[in-house]
């Protein structure tokens, strides 16, 4: 948009046309003071307290040119009212005055109004010390009230909104934006307002209460005290806290978030913006689901198995056991007896220090980073492969940018993508919501495209038909095979016949694939839902890019929403059984996590480290297999039922405990410090691995038994410059097979230089915050405008190129055969991830209540036809085995799917489940 | 003398025109039979552009003008019928109503012609249950003999109308609160621009009018516009509907032509009949309870709206309030208030909170006689702060009660503070602070 020139407070500027007067004059430096305009909402002009004088050049009635004065300067006419400076677009010539004596008067007057009906209960509200309404009040208030005392009217307070948020309706100024925060962002209507004048008050519609996963954002754009958090009430004060920024690893997000501390504990949790990931927002569970931190059931010490009972010691007698055991399994059946599983929510160092251990000194290659649950769908490539391109920024994405989501449920999977995809579809992208059933997205969608459950892939062959009818193939421009394969699977059908096939209508296929080709920018989220349909669902996605011409660009690419906090993270290092870090290959297929319970069974794997997992909690044959091991070690945070099942089992520093770098679902790289010491004895994760490596390092140089790899990987592709005696970091490395780190950053320092693809992500590069910020903030500013949140200063990430951009791999078109299916069972079975689910991490937060109970979801033809009413049990059975579950009726659920949540304490899933997905029979169980 | 014919209260000249073959009887629905036959809607809106007809809604905005401002080739229109008349002291639109209700409903179709539109809204004050089943029944009557519907007598023109009953808001007789009434929201104004004829109901071109305005339409069509600008001054043409209403001996409804004397709407015979007891007048507010105070001075006043704008009120919705030397200037600010603040919907914090405040004052002096000498600037202050400074003109309009009585009467409230100070309070004070808890113990609970 062109730029128009204004002058405030004497400062001349060009600001965008379409800038309001409030975000022009802050543009300037100049200050309007706010408090329903929110620089992310839509102006509503009702508090009144931006009223500023406004004046334009006089234009000559018969010219429409300025008139010009003496001097030859444009005559400005002043407009005779004030004016909401928040609702006024600048013009041309525009001049505003925001320090006139009308315009101090209106503000005195407007804040004075608003103290009248305060109970001015700053000394007991949480919002003390970080308040616009206090900050306003002291840069632009009246010093005293002429407001008789008495005269205040009184509400009973607080009223709950529901069981996270509390409304104190004394302190509350009824600016809207908490209703309006909850309306346009983050599209759950579910507050209002009922009543009129001084009796206008905020309450919520829904049922059950305030029934949204972005609730505590309003807290933080409340200008006032009057939405608290049941979670911080009467915790802190504000100013007691020490702000410590990490990153969220609850989703693949990847939320930059505060911890705020007082005395290192945990007092609550805050946005800080980051523009490219999650703005000034975070979801619910984010800012709820840390408590686990401090829960009292956290490991503090290692624990050895004597006599049968798991007893403390020390960590030097739980180092030197593990070392000593693993050591002796190795020497007696080799590397490949041992097998690692660790957690995608661990960091970057840690993952990258398991395997290592496992690579470099045990000489095992069997890692994993899943629990072998039949559940659990192919580990994911393709969004390295084709993830979005350096330089790719979500914020900037608006107009000419066409988004796919397939196959996924972001508010449950990846919460905070919601609020960015609304964003988005706001600033005027196109928004292809694609789903075999509604999701709350559907409300925010240009396009919904419905498939038939199971027919994923027809539809994206469709779609893809549809494409390269418009397009043709001239736009396939990076490196690819494949490519006469996949004609080939296309044009075997018709589009018509395709399209019967997948329930999605040619005409709609073909307007869909029409606004891809049109987009400028294309992104294809997919999630859970698609990856349980099979690699080959995946691998079309990638063709759609690849054919649309967007593969390996900035700005456009495929983002998976992966369970873990760093998924991508744990497949970047090669915690997987098919690939060293950087996705190099391995030669020989070893033992993952789907083999593995059965090759402890078998004999074949003896010793089982497993780091952050938890697969005896829901797999009976996991449980069963380290029941049998010869050796089980587990660090954690908790005691899982895994970890009773060990020999030893070593405390973990949590998240809030250790620096790290996480990897988030579009391949960005974030930092996340330590907020305080680890509690009791935990340590980070990749400590303790390097605990271990140590004792077998040095007891093999002593004994001189095993070959020490002092130069990295024998096969070394994929892993360039071994650091034998390099100098990495500020630390000289000696003959010690690489482990001495003395912080993350050493780790860090380490994967940058051997991890393909992470070259120059130091943690220095990573603190760069590329400022002003995304907004051109300045210095906490946001405290007296915009709310709570905190400003980046911990920089925002740096973003991985893909492997495709970088021309580290090419693309295989060739369709993947699809396996045939020969079970009649009436209904696909789907797991479904749910935000609040039976994470343990959820421990000791206020979210528990939010967990629902195991249920399995049927559409409403289906239950009547076996007159199945909600409540009752039913029982699913395969040919694997049976599941009885409470039912739940969805009506817009379509016929022929069973929707289970798939991480449920106690569901017990796996007995089940043949695979990702599973066709099921329904039997209603009569009591 | 009164007129010779009514434009708008009909019934005087035919009683039974409620009715709808009296109504059909003396040309009743011809106006638009006629217009559809022979004339376009340009044509139509170009006649009441010419006869200068205004909006008698409270803005005296000319109607054709205000037609005028539908952006082009924009559809569907709507026309909404504005009949939420809450303000104290005005009356006529229900009593047009209640007597001559086809008259109106033929204006509002004529008027929906005109602006090509085919669907019409009559928002009522929720209050006026009888008055709605009148205009129900007008409306089937228009249905039946084929004045309303599908291709009405035959010419293509399709329109239909319907009437929502509010709930009971003054606000919602703001047009764009009544549009946010009728698709169901909250009964709050909306931010302008963009402007009802731009973007109004459903976000479509909408006109708006009042139902006196809506029912001069069909008049001005079959009388023509030099009989109509026959009536009242040269910019304000016509006649107005003026509810009187206070101490006089007659209060009702009187139409008479714009311009006319207040004096004569006072004490003519015909019309008000002078004061009651024959007592002096001391306040007259002449447009409804939003309109500045005149006094006993301006009773030669001409009743147009340029003269009553000159004089420093305004005409407004026609309501003549007349008041006698019996009426405290405190306590009459104060039951004027204490109606706007009841009325705040509370969007914004000038009306909001400064209705509030100005009622707490004058509550305290004028209903208890308890005043500190502070309150007087006090009160100045709170109208200052609010003057200007509203989102929209309810709050402006508080302003005008309580400025009016400090400006004329300052004396009266001076007063109350002396004697309040002396010890002669009245009643003793009825503390609020009763309630007032203490700070800390309010919050924790
Ligand atoms: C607070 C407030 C209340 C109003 N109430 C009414 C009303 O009851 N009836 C009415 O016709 N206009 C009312 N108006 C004026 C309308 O907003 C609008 O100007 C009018 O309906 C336009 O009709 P007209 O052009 O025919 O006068 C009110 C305005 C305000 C600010
Ligand atoms: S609760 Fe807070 S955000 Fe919501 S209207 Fe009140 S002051 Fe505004
Ligand atoms: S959206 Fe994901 S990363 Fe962001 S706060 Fe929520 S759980 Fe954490
Ligand atoms: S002035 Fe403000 S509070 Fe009063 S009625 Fe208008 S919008 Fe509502
Ligand atoms: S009116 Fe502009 S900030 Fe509230």
């Amino acid at each position: 948009m062109p730029d128009v020139t204004v002058t405030i407070d004497g400062v001349t500027i060009q600001v965008p046309s379409g800038t309001n007067v409030v975000d022009a004059a802050r543009m300037a430096g100049v200050a309007v003071p706010v408090f329903c305009y929110h620089p992310r909402m839509q102006p509503v002009g009702m508090c009144r307290m931006c009223l500023v004088q406004i004046g334009t050049p006089r234009l000559d009635p018969a010219t429409r040119q300025p008139v010009l004065d003496d001097a030859g300067r444009p005559v400005i006419q002043m407009m005779p009212k004030l004016q909401t400076g928040c609702t006024t677009p600048v013009s041309e010539g525009m001049v505003v005055n925001t320090v006139a004596d009308e315009v101090k008067f209106a503000q005195r007057g407007v804040l004075e109004f608003l103290l009248t009906s305060h109970p001015l209960d700053c000394p007991v509200c949480d919002k003390g010390g970080e308040c616009p309404l206090q900050n306003l009040t002291m840069q632009w208030g009246p010093g005293m009230s002429r407001f008789d005392y008495n005269d205040k009217v009184h509400f009973e307070k607080p009223v709950p909104l529901g069981d996270l948020i509390y409304l104190d309706r004394e302190r509350c100024i009824l600016c809207s934006r908490c209703v309006r925060f909850q309306d346009e962002l983050a599209d759950d209507p579910v507050l209002g307002f009922d009543n009129r004048g001084r009796n206008w008050m905020i309450i919520s519609k829904s049922d059950p209460p305030f029934d949204s996963k972005f609730s505590g954002n309003t807290t933080d754009i409340c200008p006032v005290g009057a939405l608290t958090s049941s979670d911080f009430r009467f915790r802190a004060r504000v100013w007691e806290l020490d702000s410590r920024p990490v990153v969220c690893t609850l989703c693949p997000v990847g939320c930059n978030l505060s911890l705020d501390m007082r005395y290192n504990q945990l007092m609550r949790v805050m946005p800080r913006e980051n523009g490219a990931v999650n703005d000034i927002w975070i979801c619910d569970k984010g800012r709820y689901g840390h408590r686990f931190v401090d829960h009292e059931s956290r490991l503090t010490t290692p624990m050895l198995r004597r006599d049968g009972q798991l007893v403390p010691a020390s960590w030097d007698e739980a180092l030197a056991l593990v070392a000593e055991k693993l050591a002796a399994v190795r020497q007696a059946h080799g590397g490949s007896a041992i097998a690692g599983l660790a957690a995608p929510r661990l960091s970057n160092e840690d993952l990258y220090a398991f395997q290592k251990l496992f690579r470099e000194v045990l000489e095992s290659n069997n890692l994993d980073q899943r629990i072998g649950a039949p559940g659990e769908p192919a580990l994911d490539d393709l969004g390295a492969l084709l993830g979005p391109g350096t330089g790719s920024d979500l914020a900037q994405l608006g107009a000419g940018t066409t988004v796919l989501v397939l196959g996924a449920d972001p508010e449950e999977e990846a919460p905070l993508y919601v609020l960015r995809l609304r964003a988005m579809a706001r600033r005027g992208a196109r928004l292809l919501v694609a789903n075999l059933r509604p999701t709350k997205l559907d409300r925010s969608a240009s396009t919904r495209l419905r498939y038939r459950a199971g027919a994923e892939l027809a539809f994206l062959r469709g779609l893809l038909r549809a494409l390269s009818d418009e397009v043709g193939t001239d736009r396939l421009t990076v490196k690819s095979s494949g490519l006469d394969q996949l004609r080939r699977a296309l044009f075997a059908t018709s589009l018509d016949d395709t399209a019967a096939a997948c329930g999605v209508s040619a005409a709609d296929l073909k307007a869909a694939a029409a606004t891809i080709a049109s987009a400028e920018h294309l992104l294809i989220f997919y999630g859970a839902e698609a990856r349980s349909a099979g690699p080959a669902v995946v691998e079309t996605l990638g063709a759609l890019l690849a054919l649309a011409g967007k593969a390996g660009q900035s700005n456009s690419g495929l983002i998976a929403l992966l369970p873990g906090g760093n998924s991508r993270g744990a497949l970047d290092m090669g915690v997987r059984p098919d690939a060293r870090p950087g996705y190099a290959p391995l030669a020989q297929p070893t033992i993952g996590a789907r083999d593995l319970w059965n090759a402890v069974q078998g004999g074949r794997v003896r010793a089982v480290w497993v780091a952050g997992l938890d697969p005896a909690a829901s797999l009976p044959a996991a449980r069963a297999a380290l029941d049998a091991a010869e050796f089980v070690v587990v660090q954690d945070l908790f005691l899982t039922e895994t970890a009773r099942l060990a020999d030893v089992v070593l405390p973990a520093a949590s998240v809030a405990e250790r620096d790290g770098t996480y990897t988030n679902a579009e391949r960005r790289v974030q930092r996340s410090r330590q907020a305080r010491p680890p509690i009791g004895e935990s340590r980070p994760d990749w400590q303790i691995v390097q605990g271990v490596a140590q004792r077998l390092v040095q007891a093999w140089v002593a004994t001189g038994a095993p070959a020490v790899p002092a130069k990295g990987p024998k096969d070394g592709k994929g892993a360039r410059g071994a650091r034998g005696g390099v100098e990495v970091g500020a630390v000289a490395v000696a003959e010690n097979g690489g482990w001495d780190y003395l912080t993350a950053a050493d780790v860090a320092a380490e994967i940058a230089e051997r991890v393909p693809g992470y070259a120059g992500v130091t943690y220095p590069a990573l603190a760069a915050t590329g400022k002003p910020g995304s907004w051109g903030r300045q210095v906490n500013e946001a405290i007296y405008y915009d709310g709570t949140n905190y400003e980046n200063t911990e920089g925002v990430g740096i973003k991985l190129p893909s492997l495709i951009e970088s021309g580290r791999a090419s693309l295989n078109l060739a369709p993947l055969p699809v396996p045939a299916t020969a079970d009649d069972r009436p209904l696909l079975l789907i797991a479904q991830p749910l935000a609040y689910d039976g994470d343990p991490l959820l421990r000791g937060s206020r979210l528990e209540a939010h967990v629902p109970e195991p249920y399995v979801a049927l559409s409403r033809a289906d239950a009547e036809r076996q007159n199945i009413r909600p409540g009752d049990i039913v029982r699913l059975a395969s040919s694997a085995g049976e599941l009885a579950l409470p039912a739940r009726v969805v009506d817009d659920l379509p016929q022929g799917v069973a929707l289970v949540p798939a991480n449920l304490a106690g569901v017990g899933l796996a007995t089940v489940q043949t695979g990702p997905r599973t066709r099921v029979s329904l039997v209603k169980v009569v009591v | 003398m009164g007129l010779s014919e009514h434009i708008v209260m009909r019934e005087l000249d035919i009683p039974a025109i409620n009715d709808f073959s009296v109504y059909r009887q003396h040309d009743g629905w011809e106006a638009f039979a006629d217009a559809l036959r022979t004339k376009t809607p340009a044509d139509v809106v170009n006649m009441v552009k010419e006869a200068g007809l205004r909006g008698r809604g409270g803005a005296g905005f000319p109607t054709g003008v205000k037609w005028g401002f539908l952006p082009k080739g924009v559809y569907p229109r709507y026309l909404l019928c504005n009949c939420d008349e809450s303000e104290p002291g005005t009356f006529n639109n229900h009593q047009i109503i209640d007597r001559n209700p086809h008259q109106l409903i033929e204006g509002v179709a004529i008027s929906a012609f005109a602006i090509e539109s085919h669907t019409a809204f009559i928002y009522m004050r929720g209050e006026f249950a009888a008055a709605a089943i009148t205009v129900e029944r007008a409306i089937a009557q228009a249905y039946q003999a084929g004045f309303l519907g599908k291709n009405i007598l035959g010419t293509g023109y399709d329109l239909d109308i319907y009437v929502h009953r509010g709930a009971g808001a003054y606000i919602c007789g703001e047009e764009t609160a009544l549009m946010e009434s009728l698709e169901g929201k909250i009964g709050q104004p909306r931010l302008k621009p963009p402007f009802p004829a731009v973007a109004g109901l459903y976000g479509k071109p909408t006109i708006i009018n009042n139902v006196e305005t809506l029912t001069n339409v069909p008049r001005i069509l079959a009388r023509g516009v030099a009989w109509y600008r026959s009536h009242g001054t040269e910019k304000s043409p016509g006649t107005k509907c003026f509810s009187l209403s206070g101490h006089v001996n007659r209060p009702g409804n009187y139409e008479i032509p714009f311009g006319v004397p207040l004096r004569e709407l006072i004490e003519s015979p015909e019309y008000g009949g002078g004061m009651r007891g024959g007592r002096p007048v001391k306040i007259i507010i002449p447009g409804g309870a939003s309109a500045p105070w005149l006094t006993r001075e301006h009773l030669d006043l001409p009743l147009d709206y340029e003269s009553v704008a000159a004089a420093g009120s305004m005409l407004g919705s026609g309501a003549v309030i007349v008041l006698n030397d019996t009426v405290s200037a405190p306590h009459l600010a104060y039951k004027m208030d204490e109606f706007f603040k009841h009325e705040s919907c509370g969007k914004c914090t000038p009306c909001r909170e400064g209705t509030h405040w100005l009622v707490r004052v004058l509550h305290r002096m004028a209903e208890e006689g308890h005043a500190h000498p502070e309150d007087i600037p006090t009160l100045h202050g709170i109208y200052t702060q609010m003057a200007g400074n509203c989102f929209c003109l309810l709050g402006e309009s508080a302003v005008m009660p309580i400025k009016s009585a400090l400006r004329l009467f300052p004396q009266e409230f001076e007063a109350i503070v002396r004697q309040s100070q002396n010890g002669h309070a009245g009643k003793p004070r009825p503390a609020a602070a009763q309630h007032a808890i203490p700070l800390g113990l309010a919050s924790r609970r």
